[in-house]
Order: C-alpha cells, then sequence, then structure tokens
C-alpha cells in the first residue's frame, strides 16, 4: 500500500468516528426516540403531528440559534427567557398604543438588541462574566415586564397579530416558516463567513484570536446582541400565539434552551458547536415533550425523563 | 557500581499497529542524574509513561531495587518512590506553598482532624531552608514565578521520601537565575542520593547536570554514553543518525541594505525603557537575551498587542501609525507568539481552521467563504510545511509540538508577510522539526521578506541570523553582524559576563 492511500483510509475512519460522536449520533438518538413514540401512540407519526411539533420547537429553536453564538464565542446568556417577557409586553403596549404592526415590531426588536448590547458592554467593558452579567439581568428584565404591567397580562390584541405565532401558510406553520430562516440564515453566517469562523476562533481561544488580528471585542459583544435579537423574536412569537403579553411568559426558557444547544454537541468552554446541532438538540427535546403528551405521561413525570434522556444522550456521545 | 536503582530490561510497548518501544533498555544507577533523550516521537513518553504507571508495558522486565515490579497506576508509581515533574505544573494556584508541598499527606492533624497550620509552616520551613530556598511558606503559589513554582513542585515530590525523579523538560519558561538554582538543588539532591531520569532538549543543560545520557530513536535504544567523555556532535548524531551541520541549512541570501522598518523610542507595556533598532529588507535580525530582558514585551508592542505603545515606527522610511494587530496585519506584519498553546493555536479546531483564520480574504466572494478554497489553501500551506500527518480536518492538538508550531507560523504565510515577528520559535520542539523551521525562515528571507527572531537558544541566534542584537535588562548592549556572533559571545554578553 502506498503512504497516501494508508493516510487516506484512516482519515476516513478518523472522519466517521467524529460524525458519529457529532451530529450523525444525535439523528441516531432522534431517530430512537421517534420510532419509540410511533409504537407507543399511532398518532404520533402523522404529518399533522409532526407540523404541530415544528411549530412547538420554533421558539426554543430560535432562541437556541441566539445562545448557540453565544456559547460558541464562550460565554453564557441567562437572561433570554426575561428579554423574551419584556419584549412581550413592549411589542404588546406599543401595538396597542400605535396601531401599527411594524412599529410594534422595530420597538419589541430593538428593545431585546438592546438589552443584548447591555449584556454584551458590561461583560466585555466592565469584565465581568457573563454569568454573573446576564444572572442580574434575568431578574432586571422580568422585574421590568412585571412592574410595567403590574403582573397582569397585556391582552385584547388585534387578532391579525396572531398570524405570526398561530397562524399557518398552507399546512404548514408561520413560526415554523421563521425558525427555518432564521436557521438557514445563522447557518450561512456561521459556517460561510468570517464572522462565524472568528466566533468560534475567540471561543477556542481567545488570546490566540486577538494574536490573529481579530476584532475580539466587537464580535464578543455582537454575540449577546444576536442572542437579545432572538430573544425578542421568540418572545414576540409567544405574545402572538396567545394574543397576549404575560409578564411571566418564557420562566425557564434558558434552561430549555442551553439544553437544547448542549444536546446539539456545543462545548460550554467555547469553539465548539453547530446551528445544526442546536436544530437537533431542539427536536430531541420537543418531540420528547410532544411524545409524553401524546401517550399521556404526567407532567411531573415528563420532567424526570426529560432530564434522562438528555443525560442519556449527552452520555452516549461523549468522546472518549 | 552495585546493583542499579532502577533498570528496564527489554521494554516493549505496542499501541495498536504502531511499534512505540521496541526491546528498550534502561538503567539508574544509585546517585546519578541520567538523561533520556530523542526527538519527539522516539519513544521517551511512552517510556515515562511506563514508568509512572499511565501505560503498561506489553513485553521486558522492571526492576526496581533488584525486585520486578509492575507500576499499576500514578498513585502507585508515587507509593513505591517515582515521581515525576512534568511541563505542566500540577500545584493549586490558590493554595499556599506550604498546603501544596504537603497536599495530601499533610504531616500533623489535630484530634478534629483539622490541620495545624503552624507545624505545616514550620515543617515547609525546613524543607525550604535544606534547599537554601528564601520563600514564604505562607505565601499563595499564584504570586511565585515559574521558577519557584517548578521547585515547590521538585520539593513537594521529595517530602513524600521519592528515590526515583523524573525531570521532564523542568527548565520551561524558568530564568537563567533560576535554572542555575535548580541545578544547585540537583546537585545536592545527586549528593543525598536522590536518583534523577532528566528529559530536556536542551543539550546544554544535559551536559551541565547529567552523568550519563540514553537516546532513544524510533522506539529503539540509540546508545547510552558517559557525559563526560561525550560532545554534542555525538549526541546528535545518535538523536537524529545525522550530522549537525545539517541542524542548521546554509542560508543563500544576502540581506539587502535598505531599511525597511526603523523603531525610534519605541517602548510597549511590560519594558523597562524604549529602544531603537532598524531591520533590513530580507534580513534575519536576532533579539536575544535571557527571560526577563523584554524581548517577548516588545515582540507584542511591534504587533500592537500589547496595552500600551510609545515612540515611532517608520515603515520604508516613512512614521505610520502605531500598530493595533488589525493595522499590523494591513501593514504586512505577522507574529509568531511564545506560548503556541495558549497564544497561537486554535487547539481544539481543525487545522483547515487554524491555517486559515488569520488571512481569509482569498476565500471570500461576497461575503461568503468557499470552503473548497479553505480546504485547498490549508492543504497548499500545510505541504509547504510539511506538516505531518496532513489532515485539514484533524485538530490542531492531535499534531505534535513541532507539527503544531508550524502550523503556527503557516497561519501567516498567507497574508504575503513582509515583516515576521517569531518568539521563541523552536522552544520544546524536536531537532528536526527545528531543522524544518530555520529552513522556512531562510526562504522567507530569501523572498525578501524580514524576519524578527527573538529568542533565547543562543545556539540558534549566532546559526540562523544575519545579525544580533543582545538585550540586557531592558538594553540593547550590543550589536553582532554574522562573522562576529558566536554561541560563546552572545550567551557571555546576554548573561553579564
Amino acid at each position: 500500500m502506498k503512504p497516501s492511500t494508508l493516510q487516506a483510509g484512516t482519515s476516513n475512519a478518523r472522519k466517521w468516528k467524529r460524525l458519529l460522536r457529532g451530529e450523525l449520533g444525535l439523528i441516531l438518538i432522534l431517530a430512537v426516540i421517534m420510532v419509540t413514540f410511533s409504537i407507543l401512540s399511532p398518532y404520533f407519526f402523522t404529518s399533522r403531528n409532526l407540523l404541530n411539533i415544528t411549530r412547538q420547537v420554533s421558539i426554543t429553536l430560535i432562541v437556541a440559534i441566539g445562545m448557540t453564538f453565544v456559547i460558541l464565542i464562550g460565554e453564557i446568556d441567562l437572561s433570554v427567557g426575561s428579554i423574551a417577557a419584556v419584549v412581550g409586553v413592549a411589542t404588546a403596549v406599543s401595538l396597542k398604543a400605535s396601531g401599527s404592526l411594524t412599529l410594534a415590531l422595530l420597538a419589541g426588536l430593538g428593545l431585546g438588541a438592546a438589552v443584548g448590547l447591555v449584556n454584551g458592554l458590561l461583560t466585555v467593558y466592565g469584565k465581568v462574566q457573563s454569568f454573573i452579567v446576564t444572572l442580574a439581568m434575568l431578574g432586571i428584565a422580568r422585574g421590568a415586564a412585571l412592574v410595567w404591567t403590574d403582573g397582569k397580562p397585556v391582552s385584547r390584541l388585534p387578532s391579525a397579530f396572531g398570524t405570526l405565532g398561530a397562524g399557518y401558510l398552507g399546512v404548514v406553520p408561520v413560526s415554523t416558516i421563521i425558525a427555518a430562516g432564521v436557521f438557514v440564515l445563522a447557518f450561512l453566517v456561521l459556517n460561510k463567513t468570517k464572522h462565524g469562523i472568528y466566533t468560534r476562533s475567540i471561543g477556542a481561544n481567545r488570546e490566540a484570536a486577538r494574536l490573529s488580528a481579530i476584532a475580539v471585542t466587537r464580535y464578543r459583544i455582537l454575540a449577546f446582541v444576536v442572542s437579545g435579537l432572538m430573544s425578542a423574536l421568540g418572545g414576540i412569537l409567544i405574545t402572538s400565539r396567545l394574543l397576549s403579553a404575560q409578564p411571566t411568559a418564557g420562566e425557564g426558557l434558558e434552561l430549555n434552551v442551553i439544553a437544547a444547544v448542549i444536546l446539539g454537541g456545543a462545548s460550554l468552554s467555547g469553539g465548539v458547536g453547530t446551528v445544526f446541532g442546536t436544530l437537533l438538540g431542539a427536536m430531541v427535546i420537543g418531540v420528547i415533550d410532544n411524545g409524553m403528551n401524546l401517550v399521556g405521561v404526567s407532567s411531573f413525570f415528563q420532567q424526570i425523563v426529560k432530564g434522562i434522556i438528555i443525560l442519556i444522550a449527552v452520555l452516549a456521545k461523549r468522546s472518549d | 557500581m552495585g546493583m542499579p536503582v532502577l533498570a528496564l530490561k527489554g521494554i516493549d510497548k505496542r499501541f495498536g499497529g504502531i511499534h512505540a518501544l521496541r526491546n528498550v533498555d534502561f538503567s539508574l544507577e544509585e546517585g546519578e542524574v541520567h538523561a533520556l533523550l530523542g526527538e519527539n516521537g522516539a519513544g521517551k513518553s511512552t517510556l515515562i509513561k511506563i514508568l509512572t504507571g499511565v501505560h503498561h508495558r506489553d513485553g521486558g522486565q522492571m526492576l526496581l531495587n533488584g525486585t520486578d515490579v509492575r507500576i499499576e497506576n500514578p498513585l502507585d508509581a508515587r507509593k513505591k518512590g517515582i515521581a515525576a515533574i512534568y511541563q505542566e505544573l500540577s500545584l493549586i494556584e490558590s493554595l499556599t506553598v506550604a498546603e501544596n508541598i504537603f497536599l495530601g499527606h499533610e504531616p500533623a492533624t489535630s484530634f478534629l482532624g483539622t490541620i495545624r497550620r503552624s507545624e505545616l509552616f514550620e515543617a515547609s520551613s525546613d524543607y525550604l531552608r535544606t534547599f537554601g530556598i528564601q520563600l514564604d511558606p505562607r505565601e499563595t503559589v499564584s504570586e511565585l514565578g515559574m521558577g519557584q513554582k517548578r521547585i515547590i513542585e521538585i520539593i513537594k515530590a521529595l517530602s513524600i521520601q521519592a528515590k526515583v525523579l523524573l525531570l521532564d523538560e523542568p527548565t520551561t519558561g524558568m530564568s537563567q537565575a533560576e535554572i542555575e538554582t535548580l541545578f544547585e538543588i540537583m546537585d545536592d539532591l545527586k549528593k543525598k542520593k536522590v536518583n534523577m531520569i532528566y528529559i530536556s532538549h536542551h543539550l546544554d543543560e544535559v551536559f551541565r547536570v547529567c552523568d550519563r545520557a540514553t537516546v532513544l530513536r524510533d522506539g529503539e535504544n540509540a546508545g547510552t554514553f558517559q557525559v563526560a567523555k561525550l560532545d554534542v556532535e555525538t549526541l546528535v548524531q545518535a538523536m537524529l543518525g545525522r550530522s549537525l551541520k545539517e541542524e542548521f541549512p546554509p542560508r543563500k541570501g544576502t540581506p539587502s541594505r535598505e531599511v525597511l522598518l526603523e523603531a525610534r523610542e519605541f517602548q510597549a507595556e511590560g519594558m523597562v525603557e524604549p529602544v531603537d533598532f532598524h531591520l533590513h529588507r530580507g534580513e534575519i535580525l536576532g533579539i536575544t537575551g535571557i527571560i526577563g530582558s523584554g524581548k517577548s514585551e516588545l515582540a507584542l508592542g511591534l504587533f500592537g498587542a500589547s496595552r500600551t505603545q510609545k515612540g515611532a515606527l517608520l515603515l520604508e522610511g516613512k512614521h505610520v501609525q502605531l500598530p493595533s494587530p488589525s493595522r499590523a496585519k494591513k501593514m504586512g506584519i505577522s507574529f509568531v507568539p511564545e506560548d503556541r498553546k495558549a497564544q497561537g493555536l486554535f487547539l481544539r479546531l481543525p487545522v483547515r481552521h487554524n491555517l486559515n483564520v488569520a488571512h481569509l480574504e482569498p476565500c471570500e466572494t461576497l461575503g461568503f467563504l468557499s470552503g473548497k478554497k479553505m480546504q485547498s489553501r490549508a492543504l497548499r500551506t500545510g505541504r509547504q510545511l510539511k506538516v505531518v500527518p496532513l489532515d485539514p480536518a484533524m485538530p490542531a492538538q492531535n499534531l505534535s509540538g513541532g507539527n503544531q508550531q508550524k502550523v503556527v507560523i503557516g497561519k501567516w504565510l498567507g497574508n504575503s508577510p513582509r515583516i515576521f515577528i517569531l518568539d521563541e520559535p523552536t522552544r520544546g520542539i524536536d531537532i528536526g522539526a527545528k531543522t524544518e523551521i530555520y529552513a522556512l525562515v531562510n526562504s522567507l528571507a530569501d523572498s525578501g521578506a524580514s524576519v524578527l527572531i527573538l529568542s533565547s537558544e543562543f545556539r540558534e541566534m549566532a546559526s540562523v541570523c544575519d545579525r544580533v542584537l543582545v538585550m540586557r535588562k531592558g538594553k540593547f548592549i550590543a550589536e553582532l553582524e554574522r562573522e562576529g556572533a558566536t554561541t560563546k559571545k552572545i550567551m557571555t554578553l546576554a548573561l553579564g559576563g
């Protein structure tokens, strides 16, 4: 055997190993879960239910995509659920005040991006760990939503607003289409642009990134802005689906979202992870939730099962 | 000589299809320092890992004081009196010196099981005094310098009554004075019948401190020598299977007299005082001095990566704004930092990523990157630098030290660099990879780029550079042209003789 073919052989084997530990492994896990539920419930594997799952997953997925940027760059954002809530309130209030959907959406997205910017500035220039900064923001944003509404939901929103979160285009839920658009965009940015390469580099080794002439500060702040923006979009979809802005919306969302990203193969220490992995992670969580509801598992028990499945999935994918 | 303290006979070890060690013999006599030498991949680490119980031998014998033993795991090794000190320190930074020394075997506990701190500090003071170290045992380890930490590590190993002490590249990151203290301690230990195995890429250290040297090549014995009767040529010949003259490839081109970069009153954060120097087009300029002389700070400053910079820089005779890393990149300045793992590489990311990250523009169309172009650029650079194995999808951490260093250098080759700044480019890498890096430096200079090498390896300075500036305590104290720059002269100047 020539040395070149030998090398190709081992590198192919390595490639397969890498794939199995990465996305392929997760696809298999997802398949096993889906087959199990299909056997347990005849309704599970119908096109109607599968589309329903995509709608249920869309909000987690959108927020998780923002989180992927933050985790890839080596930070964390705990404030996503609170941002979703305060943005929901802001959108609802401006919609009622102005009557303009465009204005309301801009206000909501702008607020999300602004909160993300504050998170980023405090982390980068204030040199405080993002865990602490966003933990504080989790309280501040949630509190702001509660104070603003006096703890009561902002309801009776124009029904046209409900299209985003609850409407359908043909048989496909609108929120599924929005999530798919966000996914494609994030996939392109992370895999096909400098922004993606730099984000990954900074997460893998910030000092080496700085010494490779990468604008570290800018990209770190941007990651929080992206996360804020995606949380805002999530908050708008929640509000639209309910036609009401709940100041308590999105409580615990950060945990589901972080679970999806980590399940998707991202490393909490940064540098490693993909949006495709995040998509699969969000799907695993969504499918478990949906399937257990169909099978009639009690909601108390569901939490235990979900925790166990997440542990098994992460352990199975663990290298070495 | 009596019975050896430790004797390895016919050690064999395979990893899958790779025969890592083949019938290797090694013996350690009472009271000796025995160097274990060889290029990266020669089998040194495998042998050490068998000694410390990380790996288990497939064949052969291991005699400790004459009895055949099997080391189950690193803890077992310590129990049997084999202590290892690795390049990466195992001290706990947030604890005191005393707590670190006695970690896991605290000398005295009160009836409640709590540690009597006064006794801990006293026992530590005794140890420190024995070795003539001026250090408060109450000091937190994170406050100490690299040399002091290494010495604490040694004392920690000795506090468990180690009979065999393994030192793996112990002088990494230490200043010349600290190295001298280490050697004095080793001389002292030798008198106390502590037996040591010494692993280092620095042959001068081997000559200074070792009694015998065993060389491994491709997993086999390549000779055991009495150091007193040995010369560098023979040793390198044994390691490489080729002669020393080939270590430094000949320089074909000559530098032009045209000044490319001039620094006036330039001072970056951490430098004692401002410096002036100039760099010619196509020149290999060396800046040397011991650790702490301020050369790494100068390197960071020239790339615009320190927090503050003062003074003036002239590029081709014109004043330029003091650089930031991105301005430096635009000016065609490339920088290979001192610590390749902490500052140079994205260890967990693929080689392809590492080789492209500093210069993505050619792979970009309308803001989108082409994976194909990145792949082919990585392959081209990898081939040019002889990175082995060349798999662009493999994480950089799977490469050996020398190949990792090639990747750090390769990161900048696409930038058509005009000025290459290399800080300690051959630290801790094997001679084969060193030779390849020197050849690359030569070809860069021949193609018209200027190379600035900052290094504390005096032999390298003397053999590679067209001109050498010697730095001491932040000042340039001498300028030597190639003809006058001998290793001995540079060393004498740098050490202040």
